[in-house]
């Protein structure tokens, strides 16, 4: 496991640009004070989650290979850096939520984490609810971005355009839709949130490994 | 211990290894030898688990090796590989801890040797010294089968006798598979100990160079008497100007004759000979 937390802390420390980006854009945003409604700056953090996947698919890893690393310590390491920033992410976003928003007095702060209806919850459990979704996006993304450069990735873009255009428009479909997402973001049901984007992550996480097993240098 | 079985590679229409049969069972430090196009990348990254074959086996170690093979206990370094922009030292120190066999005495010794600046970073390095960074963590890696191709890209003369002093210190300290890929035929021949060459995606010769240095030779003389001296030998290729012919055998040499000139092959006419000066095999 040594070999793992290496290459966790290699991972996490060759993305400093991606926690730099976040954190400003997470500083600087703001929302005109006319505005009845603000969205909260805790928002922002969720940019890490979809940032660190492309450093780790098209960055780190040919170069952690080169430095002497295996397949199988790179994807382990790559989880587990993905839950650790889940849990960062989550751990501001809830901290903003929690101790931020509350000094705007003059506006209805947004919050996502108040949209997908997990703060009608204890805290912890929607810090939870919002780690593991946010654990589920970046494997979504590992996955997606691992098969760019194989026929079946270009397939997979395409059917997911597809659905997204089919669905949207026609409405029984779109009921479809609706439905998906509810289930894995707007569901305030904690244990069935939980362990739906637990059980999605693990079968996205057996088709990464499935990708990388297929991954050529 | 590699074994390549009916192993070959096609990149849509091209083939570009043609069903290689090659075992390679014993340590040693092995040279392989081709041409540009020949398919020495193809081979090591295919050993490596880099790249699939199109069809036949490759093993290492009796593991089968493909892509999927998530530890295939192999270290194939290639030329102009690029690493994290950091200081050397804290390269070495990152291949240090994601390899748990790695050698980091070796990796330092290296280093020092090479006079490698440790707080430079890898992008300001020069190309020999980069090549250099990456056959060190190559060989330092430890892995029963190591791959270099064409390591002394990029090196002066001095770095490249340098280069075979550690791939000699390097196999000393851990006797295993080492293979290198190269175009410097003739200086290498002091470190290797078994030369496979490779054209048009074949193996054409795979053999110690003890053999080569008994059976390589050249036969030069008037057509006729050449050609009776070497009648049944294996001749790998000929010359002729004039009157005169040169047959290069690989075989046991003919008699000597005073109508003869019979002289040793260097390994590099040797290769020529093989691989054929005008792009392939005769």
């Amino acid at each position: 496991m040594r070999a793992t937390f290496s290459i966790v802390k290699r991972l996490l420390a060759s993305n400093q640009i991606s926690f730099i980006l976040t954190a400003v854009v997470a500083l600087c945003a703001t929302t005109s004070g006319d505005s009845a409604v603000a969205l909260s700056n805790g928002n922002y953090t969720w940019l890490l989650a979809g940032l660190m996947p492309f450093f780790f698919v098209f960055y780190d890893f040919k170069k952690l290979m080169y430095l002497g690393a295996n397949k199988r310590d790179f994807y382990l390491g790559a989880l587990i850096s993905y839950g650790a920033i889940a849990l960062l992410i989550s751990l501001v976003n809830t901290g903003v939520h929690l101790l931020i928003d509350p000094l705007n007095h003059t506006q209805t702060v947004i919050n996502l984490m108040d949209v997908c209806g997990w703060t009608g919850n204890p805290t912890v459990v929607a810090f939870l609810q919002q780690t593991v979704f946010l654990f589920l996006v970046m494997v979504f993304l590992h996955v997606l971005l691992s098969m760019q450069p194989h026929w079946y990735g270009w397939i997979t873009d395409i059917v997911l355009v597809a659905i997204i255009c089919i669905f949207t428009p026609i409405a029984p479909l779109r009921a479809i839709l609706a439905g998906f997402f509810k289930i894995i973001m707007l569901n305030s049901n904690p244990l069935i949130h939980i362990g739906v984007c637990l059980g999605l992550s693990a079968g996205l996480a057996a088709i990464g490994l499935a990708v990388l097993k297929r991954k050529t240098l | 211990m590699i074994e390549l079985k009916q192993v070959t590679k096609q990149y849509g229409h091209s083939t570009v290894l043609h069903q290689i049969d090659l075992t390679v069972d014993e340590p040693g430090i092995y040279c392989l030898l081709g041409r540009n196009g020949a398919g020495k990348t193809t081979l090591l990254k295919s050993i490596a688990g880099y790249q699939n074959i199109t069809s036949g086996q490759i093993k290492v170690d009796g593991k089968t090796i493909s892509t999927a093979t998530l530890d295939p206990g192999v270290s194939y370094i290639e030329n102009f590989a690029r690493h994290f922009n950091l200081p050397v030292w804290k390269l070495l120190r990152i291949a240090s801890e994601v390899n748990e066999a790695y050698d980091a005495s070796f990796a330092t010794e290296m280093m020092e040797r090479f006079e490698l600046d440790g707080k430079k970073k890898f992008n300001q390095l020069s190309l020999g010294m980069k090549t250099m960074v990456s056959t060190i963590v190559c060989l330092a890696s430890n892995r029963p089968v190591v791959l270099l191709d064409e390591p002394v890209l990029g090196f002066d003369a001095i770095m490249r006798v340098a280069f075979y002093e550690m791939l000699t210190e390097s196999f000393r300290r851990h006797p295993r598979i080492i293979v290198v890929s190269t175009h410097m035929i003739e200086e290498i021949t002091k470190t290797i100990h078994k030369l496979i060459i490779l054209d048009k995606g074949r193996i054409r010769f795979f053999d110690t160079l003890q053999a080569l240095e008994e059976k390589a030779y050249s036969v030069s003389g008037l057509k006729k008497d050449v050609e009776a001296a070497t009648a049944n030998r294996n001749v790998i290729g000929q010359d002729a100007v004039g009157g005169l012919v040169t047959s290069y055998i690989f075989d046991q040499p003919p008699k000597q004759e005073a109508s003869l000139e019979i002289a040793p092959l260097s390994l590099q006419d040797f290769f020529i000979q093989m691989v054929g000066r005008k792009g392939g095999i005769r």
